[in-house]
């Protein structure tokens, strides 16, 4: 009896330790979360809905404006690096797993995952050097291939992993159906993987939205103007908060905590619309 | 099968949503007439951070006057600001410190350097024991030693000498010395002051962006990243000391300290005494008097400048243009904004920064007349 009553003690003090230990790590997360939500908070709604399509404020204003060009030029920038990322990944990821064997498999895996180690910084600037210096000017495509190149290997990573992951009856199954490999990725695999490919998608998406390093020599910035063309300077929110938060003006920091808020909203309906439309696979 | 569709719909669903708002925006700016968009001018700029508050406060109200032109800057801070001038990827170039000698033989008469506004480096402390009525007097010999290390509390004679009113409230306190970790044009302006003004403790080697700060060694330096971080340091960490530009000093409250000029005068920073340092550098015939000549010496002229009334901490801020543009529309909209800065911007001063006295406002209309298109 005394013994049983020491093991459930120890089971429940062990219990309890695990989540006191989550919530002190998760601690700051909230921390932050509240803060963008209460500071955040507080200017959308002094400024109402026109925060999001009116140019910033000019710091003599006490009216405050909005982040229009910068949020359209973060949705842009969200929308070509999946465009042009996505496919890499997923195909490298494809090659990875399906051809483990060949040499160019692991080359690339390789070379992909070691992009992971390139400070974010370096990519703007190596984008920089082959692309907006030969352009003449900084646009919204070189941002996104800087971003592109940026969220890569986190989003081939986890496709991979994905892919990886799949059972090898399945795959037996699928070839013993005398399915061609094209066919079973696409009809059988992909369903299978469907939720890491969704979360390879959403840590690209994630990278695209939140890296600021990448832009800073990339896109240029336009505050007063909303959409040029892909090939013309395109403002973007980490950006905007970057510049602004550094500024010793109220108004300032007011929109920089603003768009703060918008892009955390903006995240989280992509991520809860991606995974509520992509079922858990059940087995 | 479904599953597939299922995913497929999901990126659809995405990139339709983004598709939208990219045409409600394009709608927004054009507001549905395209020649007006043909006719506009976009000027693009970028360099200082200091400069990037006062010039979005002016382009937003030069464009309530001039609809057709937009112009964009981008703070990135004044050495990417002048490459990426150089390079043909701005129109114009903000920049806090004037082109160096090198430089500017090489882009001989073909840039122009406008000094557009005038700004201030201001030493801040946080020493609860002085009232906040009073300011600290400070002169160069006193906060070489400061960063040197060898001045080490805040009751030492030498900081009481120049304070007697404040002598029986100075505390027995070690001083921790705040400065900038990053490489800055602040930390240029505050040395090169130290420099001048205490030319033996203070030697030349230690003049620059980056310092290796003696007082580090010693232990009781503090690093602080940007503007924003050294002003956390200071206000979080008493008994502490260290520069700041204008615009932290005032937005966030802190204390600053009179510091003693040329003539010996203990002055604050003020639009008075902060124009006064740079008439009097003018005076000085360091500064060329027209935008194409070489402003390599400014600091030296501005920067603990003579006059009774001056500020010694004081320096300009730049915007350089090249002489000729190949876009004639370009070439107009940029005279017509610098026109304006000269003309009307001084209306439109944000706390912290100072326009430039008339005598400087001369020297840079002439701009208007040298850029051609």
């Amino acid at each position: 009896m005394k013994r049983l009553d020491r093991r459930i003690i120890m089971d429940r003090f062990f219990k309890y330790l695990v989540i006191v230990i989550s919530l002190i790590a998760l601690m700051p997360l909230f921390y932050i979360i509240t803060s963008i939500l209460v500071h955040g908070g507080s200017t959308v709604l002094k400024a109402g809905i026109s925060f999001l399509y009116e140019p910033p404020p000019s710091p003599l204003s006490t009216n405050v404006g909005g982040i229009g060009p910068s949020l359209l030029g973060t949705i842009l920038l969200m929308t070509i690096t999946i465009i042009i990322g996505l496919p890499l990944a997923f195909f490298t990821a494809v090659l990875a797993v399906e051809y483990p064997n060949s040499i160019i498999a692991k080359f690339v895996g390789i070379l992909t995952r070691s992009f992971i180690e390139i400070p974010t910084i370096l990519i703007g600037v190596l984008v920089y050097t082959i692309m907006v210096l030969p352009m003449g000017r900084f646009s919204a495509i070189a941002g996104a291939i800087a971003l592109a190149l940026v969220s890569l290997p986190y989003m081939y990573t986890h496709i991979e992993n994905a892919l990886a992951s799949i059972p090898w009856i399945y795959r037996e199954a699928a070839y013993g159906l005398g399915l061609t490999k094209p066919k079973a990725l696409f009809h059988i695999f992909m369903g299978i993987a469907r939720r890491g490919i969704v979360a390879g998608i959403l840590i690209g998406l994630a990278k695209a939205s939140g890296e600021t390093a990448p832009l800073l020599f990339t896109i240029g910035g336009s505050r007063h103007s909303y959409f040029q063309g892909l090939d013309k300077p395109i403002d973007a929110i980490p950006l905007l908060i970057y510049e602004f938060a550094q500024t010793p003006y109220n108004i300032y920091h007011e929109v920089a905590w603003g768009a703060a808020l918008i892009l955390l909203l903006i995240y989280l309906g992509v991520f809860a619309t991606l995974r509520l439309l992509v079922k858990k696979v059940e087995l | 099968m479904i599953r597939n569709k299922v995913l497929g719909a999901a990126i659809i669903v995405f990139v339709v949503v983004a598709t939208v708002l990219i045409i409600y925006g394009l709608g927004l700016v054009q507001g549905g007439s395209v020649e007006s968009l043909n006719k506009m001018v976009h000027l693009r700029g970028s360099g200082a951070t200091f400069l990037q508050p006062q010039l979005e406060a002016w382009v937003q109200e030069f464009m309530k006057e001039y609809g057709n032109i937009v112009i964009e800057y981008q703070g990135v801070g004044s050495g990417a600001g002048q490459e990426q001038f150089f390079k043909g990827l701005t129109d114009f170039c903000g920049s806090d410190p004037p082109l160096s000698h090198e430089k500017w033989l090489e882009y001989k008469g073909k840039v122009l350097q406008l000094p557009v506004i005038l700004g201030a480096v201001v030493i801040v402390y946080n020493v609860p024991e002085i009232p906040k009525s009073v300011h600290l007097n400070l002169s160069g010999e006193v906060l070489a030693l400061i960063y040197k290390g060898e001045i080490e509390y805040w009751d030492d004679p030498r900081i009481k000498e120049l304070n007697p009113g404040l002598a029986d409230k100075l505390p027995h306190e070690e001083i921790i010395v705040v400065h900038r970790s990053d490489a800055s044009g602040t930390t240029q302006i505050f040395t090169t002051f130290l420099h001048k003004a205490a030319p033996e403790i203070w030697p030349i080697e230690l003049v620059g962006k980056t310092i290796d700060w003696p007082v580090d060694k010693v232990g009781r330096g503090v690093g602080g990243k940007g503007n924003p971080g050294v002003t956390a340091n200071v206000i979080n960490t008493k008994y502490s000391i260290g520069y700041v530009e204008l615009a932290y000093a005032l937005k966030n409250n802190l204390t600053i300290a009179a510091i003693r000029n040329r003539e010996g005068v203990f002055v604050l920073p003020s639009t008075e005494t902060i124009q006064s340092a740079a008439k009097h550098a003018l005076k000085t015939k360091l500064i060329p008097i027209s935008p194409d000549g070489d402003f390599c010496k400014e600091l030296d002229a501005i920067v603990y400048a003579p006059g009774k009334n001056s500020y010694p901490l004081t320096a300009f801020s730049h915007i350089f243009v090249w002489k000729t543009y190949e876009d004639k529309a370009k070439a107009e909209a940029l005279k017509r904004f610098i026109e304006w800065i000269y003309t009307k911007g001084s209306k439109y001063i944000i706390e912290g920064y100072v326009a430039v006295p008339e005598e400087i406002k001369s020297i840079g209309l002439k701009a208007v007349e040298l850029i051609e298109g």
